[in-house]
């Protein structure tokens, strides 16, 4: 196999962002639909072939092209999330106007940049990718052009996305000046191979880590996530608390994993990471309190879930990660789908107060809705409890004690605000009336899904668990 | 003569950014850094990198400048914004540029140790830089595609004429 039928997949998705794009000048308004089911059959596609890559391990351009089985599996989540991401927005574009054919090819661009992220281990290709997702990310966050909140939400996404840019690329400068290589693996054997902790490179690494830092939305990092997630339009602000956050911590994992095992003596970044972890999961939980606005309240949810992943990275724990991603993959996706679905044209129920006696009402989307938030909190026997299981006694075999008693405490406190707004579906008279589109198939094929997927996670968790552990295995260290 | 030239473009150079610190017109401050821009682009030609000098002023005084004057036009400010009253921010600045002072002394001091010459040609040719950025550069080089198409199109979509329902 050569190096270009390795760039296939990419290719192929290029492509179809590009068709896209140009389909959208000849489809009527009425038709746009299309264009999502076009992307979905590319993406299928995509997924075919790279299942036809598992067992062959490949490293094109010199390693700036690594189709391992880490960046595989990465690129599979990635796949489920945006075709799920796509199903979900087929209806809600058309009702709440951001029915621009470009929706999904600047979301099959931001798919394109992530995949350049994981299946890399330059970090200039990764730098690159980067700055593909973000900035398609920044003008997807402003597709509701009518909307003010959701300028706001593209603006302060690019500004603060540009300055933790500024800060990756300083850090990546420092780290090369420091190391003479640009790769991950020639930048730890010069941390291996120097006697002394270098001041340059250790900076160089901080500074790379905050920039990771903005785009994962951990604290002290985070203040974009609020508002960008409230702002955004509901499909692109779930696609947000997975895609950017997966792909972070894919790389935030390819450094760590093995950089623990070479410089065991690294204070330095170990308590930055940990203060990092403690802050995130301590104030997500915190301020989602207070919320009352259900996308607030999944973004500050999604703060807290990113302080959980830390700790499986702290407690050098790949295969908790990816477990956990897997699994907050579906309860996130479900959660947000379940938002959705409460929308009528041009409005959307976002309020908790509108929650009121949905459950009866309702009562599919309430039922799996409720379920989605257990599983949030951690309840068994959903994928969340065994996600954070794992997680948490991975960092308990690591001797991080302290670590995982502030985060069983943190999950403590975030029951309060999952179960408020089960309480609030169940228990509470509804104040309004809500009227909702029930004629919405992609949707409810979505939450479907992801309901399998939550409990298929969480009561027969053996396969992926396998395929996780073979993912884990195959890294060269 | 290429002492010469190299005086006489550092005295262009220092002469615009000086001038363009002590105006108060936008128009030629944007003017003046053109100038300064281009000065620079000349000693980058002296030094035998050509293709940085000829970078240097399409990049520089061609599409940066042209940005800049959009934003002035723009912004249309009609007297310059007034003198900064802080006084902190003054002190700041004055530590901040001592700093930056000795910081340019170490590195000059440093690189007229480590200089024997200028680079060479077959560094900083054009050819050279081509053959590797279409060999060994070339996945990234075909990234930075992608990235330019995804910001032409996102950034159409959000400045293009709202229509009406």
């Amino acid at each position: 196999m050569n190096s270009l039928f390795a760039l296939l997949p990419l290719v192929i998705i290029v492509i179809a962002s590009l068709l896209v794009l140009l389909l959208e000048v000849f489809l009527k308004k009425e038709n746009k639909n299309y264009l999502g089911f076009i992307s979905l059959f590319f993406l299928i596609v995509c997924a075919i072939l790279y299942f036809r890559f598992w067992n062959e391990e490949f490293s094109y351009f010199k390693g700036s092209l690594v189709l391992d089985k880490l960046s595989l599996f990465f690129f599979f989540i990635f796949a489920v999330a945006v075709s799920f991401v796509i199903l979900l927005s087929m209806k809600y574009i058309s009702l709440q106007d951001a029915n621009h054919g470009e929706f999904y090819a600047l979301l099959l661009f931001a798919l394109s940049g992530m995949m350049i992220m994981v299946s890399s281990s330059s970090l200039v290709i990764i730098f690159l990718g980067l700055e593909v997702l973000s900035i398609s990310s920044y003008a997807l966050a402003g597709l509701k052009r009518k909307d003010k909140k959701s300028s706001e939400a593209a603006i302060k996404y690019f500004l603060l996305g540009s300055f933790a840019s500024g800060f990756f690329v300083y850090g990546l400068a420092l780290l090369y000046g420091a190391s003479h290589s640009t790769d991950i693996s020639g930048i730890l054997d010069y941390f291996r191979s120097s006697p002394e902790l270098s001041l340059m490179a250790t900076i160089g690494l901080g500074l790379v880590i905050i920039g990771f830092g903005f785009k994962i939305a951990v604290v002290p990092f985070h203040m974009w996530t609020p508002d960008v997630y409230e702002g955004a339009p509901t499909p692109i602000t779930a696609f947000f608390s997975i895609g950017p956050k997966a792909v972070g911590f894919a790389v935030l994992l390819r450094i760590f994993l093995y950089y623990w095992r070479i410089t065991p003596e690294s204070q330095a970044i170990f308590w930055l990471l940990w203060i990092i972890s403690v802050l995130t999961m301590l104030v997500g939980n915190l301020i989602a309190l207070r919320q009352t606005n259900l996308k607030r309240i999944l973004a500050y949810s999604s703060i807290a879930h990113a302080g959980y992943l830390m700790v499986a990275i702290l407690a050098r724990d790949g295969s908790s990660l990816l477990f956990y991603l897997a699994a907050y993959l579906f309860m996130n996706l479900g959660a947000f789908a379940a938002v959705i679905a409460l929308s009528k044209k041009g409005k959307e129920y976002l309020e908790l107060d509108d929650y009121a006696g949905v459950g009866f009402k309702y009562p599919w989307i309430g039922a799996t809705f409720t379920i989605f938030l257990l599983s949030l909190a951690g309840f068994p026997p959903t994928a969340g409890f065994l996600a954070k299981f794992y997680v948490f006694s991975a960092a308990v075999r690591e001797g991080l004690v302290p670590l995982v008693i502030i985060g069983v405490l943190a999950s403590l406190i975030s029951v309060f605000y999952y179960l408020r707004i089960v309480v609030y579906m169940y228990m509470r008279e509804p104040s309004r009336e809500i009227a909702i589109h029930l004629e919405n198939p992609a949707l409810f094929l979505v939450i479907f899904l992801c309901l399998y997927g939550v409990l298929q996670l969480g009561i027969f968790p053996g396969n992926i668990l396998l395929i996780i552990r073979e993912a884990i295995n195959a890294l060269p260290f | 003569m290429a002492h010469f030239l190299f005086f006489l473009l550092a005295i262009v150079c220092v002469g615009a950014v000086v001038g363009m610190i002590f105006s108060r017109n936008q128009a030629y401050n944007a003017l003046l850094l053109v100038l300064a821009f281009a000065a620079l682009g000349g000693i980058f030609g002296l030094l035998s990198a050509p293709f940085i000098a000829v970078v240097q002023i399409i990049i520089y005084a061609g599409a940066i400048m042209v940005l800049f004057i959009f934003v002035i036009m723009m912004i249309n400010l009609r007297e310059g914004i007034p003198p900064e009253k802080k006084k902190w921010t003054i002190y700041l600045s004055a530590v901040l540029a001592f700093i930056l002072i000795v910081e340019l002394i170490l590195a000059a001091r440093g690189s007229f140790q480590a200089l024997t010459g200028p680079g060479g040609e077959e560094i900083a040719s054009p050819k050279a830089l081509g053959k590797l950025l279409f060999t060994e550069y070339l996945y990234p080089f075909e990234i930075t595609s992608i990235l330019i198409i995804a910001a032409l199109v996102g950034a159409i979509i959000l400045v293009k004429k709202k229509e009406e329902e």
